[in-house]
């Protein structure tokens, strides 16, 4: 990892509980090259280390993750196929890894961060927070995410989810199921830690065969279809259509 | 007795047979198919509605009374109608409005968003009539799960518009017809004002996915269904149905 890199994602184990901060507040946590990157090497940590049962990931500063950094590599031929592709393996990691994955949403988790916190086994968020996948109003497919979500929430809900784009709040994200767990604001932070003790609690061996059991559950066709998705979106945002819409929202 | 308006981007669809509350024909399910099959790209959002105070009451089962063909071609055109709204290039949104009942829910199938009212009856209570929904299964399997579909395709009870909403066979749920027909237009315009490609992208990305698109598995269904078709249960039941008056 780049120097540059290493400290946009944070990790600290203590006993069980693995901690995995996104930390690059200044742009809402935006999934750059550099903050995947970082992320994948800590997520690899966590992978080699088998005391851990429970990773939770959370944004530093006011969100959770403002989305993918698509503005980053406007200008770059490939960045946009490198960053998709980047996300894919990501969610793919996430999902292999013995240990629950419990997402901490507060502020917002948009697109890609919204992925994140939808390949998560549990969510937790508060009323107000700002969630969803606006990618078809910029251009974008929405490809990575969408056989993670079908089968989180349904391939009904997740096509008019998709399709519609825009955001909606923690309050439906709940109602939906991409959220596991609402709490109010100020008891957000209070309220999953005590999720993580009350996971944390629960014997290893069996914590971890229902995990990996679970995940299992999706087989080979979900990654296989997450990889396709990065390709395909990754076609999508060199077309015409995109270009212009991002171009228009960022300039260049 | 199919109304096609088009108005910037949005195909206005509408089943036009208030009378007889939008009751399908074979007729109609082909010129349904046509529709759909035959939309170019300057559509970009597709408002599936009825005419009256019911977005559809089912088959016309009258049609069935001299004809023992008649629900074979009913079943056939229900089928390719699904089908040809969900390989439409443009998202489906189908105004389910009062009423959509058998033939008609299953139409809902078909759909990438769905809007109903409160009070809406919905349901496929067609095994009292000797007939076999799983036409409908694998489509509604996809929008609701299976354990869902179990439920509503053997329990021949009609359900509400609130219940479709909480199952997720519905997206919108409205106060009243009125409601949900003004959310329908709205959400037909806002999906029809996105960039085109990425929507038609996505919506075919999602087809592929829950298989929707697959024919294997569409016309399993389907031949379920047919193997009852005009055979002595269904005869009775419906011959039951005339006497009843």
């Amino acid at each position: 990892m780049s120097s540059d890199s290493a400290g946009l994602a944070l990790l600290e184990t203590e006993g069980r509980v693995a901690r995995l901060t996104l930390n690059r507040p200044e742009a809402r946590n935006a999934l750059s090259l550099g903050l995947l990157e970082a992320l994948h090497l800590r997520v690899d940590e966590v992978a080699r280390d088998t005391s851990v049962s429970v990773l939770v990931i959370g944004g530093a500063g006011k969100s959770f993750c403002a989305g993918m950094d698509l503005k980053s590599v406007l200008n770059e031929p490939g960045g946009a196929g490198r960053l998709l592709g980047s996300i894919a393996e990501l969610t793919i990691k996430l999902r292999r890894l013995h240990a629950v994955v419990v997402g901490r949403v507060q502020g917002a988790a948009i697109g890609g961060g919204c992925g994140l916190a939808c390949v998560c086994d549990l969510t937790t968020t508060h009323p107000e927070a700002k969630m969803g996948y606006p990618e078809v109003d910029l251009g974008v497919c929405p490809a990575v995410v969408a056989p993670w979500l079908a089968e989180k929430i349904g391939a009904g809900r997740a096509r008019q989810v998709l399709l519609m784009g825009g955001t909606f709040d923690g309050t439906r994200a709940h109602e939906l199921g991409l959220a596991t767990h609402l709490f109010a604001k100020d008891r957000l932070e209070a309220e999953t830690e005590a999720l993580i003790e009350r996971l944390a609690s629960a014997a290893p061996g069996a914590l971890r065969a229902t995990r990996t059991w679970l995940a299992s559950m999706g087989g080979a066709d979900l990654e296989d279809a997450a990889r396709r998705g990065a390709e395909l979106s990754a076609e999508v945002v060199r077309g015409e259509e995109a270009q212009t819409e991002l171009r228009a929202r960022f300039g260049g | 007795m199919i109304l096609v308006e088009h108005e910037e981007g949005v195909a206005r669809v509408t089943l036009d047979r208030a009378e007889k509350k939008n009751a399908l024909t074979p007729a109609m399910l082909r010129e349904l198919t046509a529709v759909a099959a035959g939309l170019d790209f300057k559509t970009r959002a597709v408002l599936l509605t009825g005419a009256g105070d019911a977005f559809c009451a089912g088959f016309d089962l009258t049609l069935c009374k001299d004809d023992p063909g008649a629900m074979a071609a009913l079943l056939k055109g229900l089928s390719q109608a699904m089908r040809a709204l969900r390989r439409a290039g443009a998202p489906v949104v189908v105004c389910a409005h009062g009423a959509a009942i058998a033939g008609g829910c299953a139409l809902l199938g078909g759909a990438d968003v769905v809007v109903t009212d409160r009070g809406a009856k919905m349901g496929y209570p067609v095994v009292r009539l000797g007939v076999s929904p799983a036409v409908t299964s694998a489509m509604l399997a996809q929008a609701i799960g299976p354990g869902a579909t179990r439920h509503r395709l053997l329990d021949p009870k009609l359900f509400s518009g609130a219940d479709a909403l909480r199952s997720g066979l519905a997206h919108y749920c409205e106060d009243d017809a009125a409601g949900a027909l003004a959310r329908a237009d709205e959400i037909a315009r806002a999906l029809a004002a996105k960039p085109p490609h990425a929507v038609r992208v996505t919506k075919r990305w999602l087809s592929e996915l829950d298989g929707s698109l697959d024919d294997r598995v569409l016309n399993a269904a389907l031949e379920a269904s047919l193997a009852l078709a005009g055979g002595d249960e269904e005869r009775g039941r419906l011959a039951a149905l005339w006497t009843k008056g």
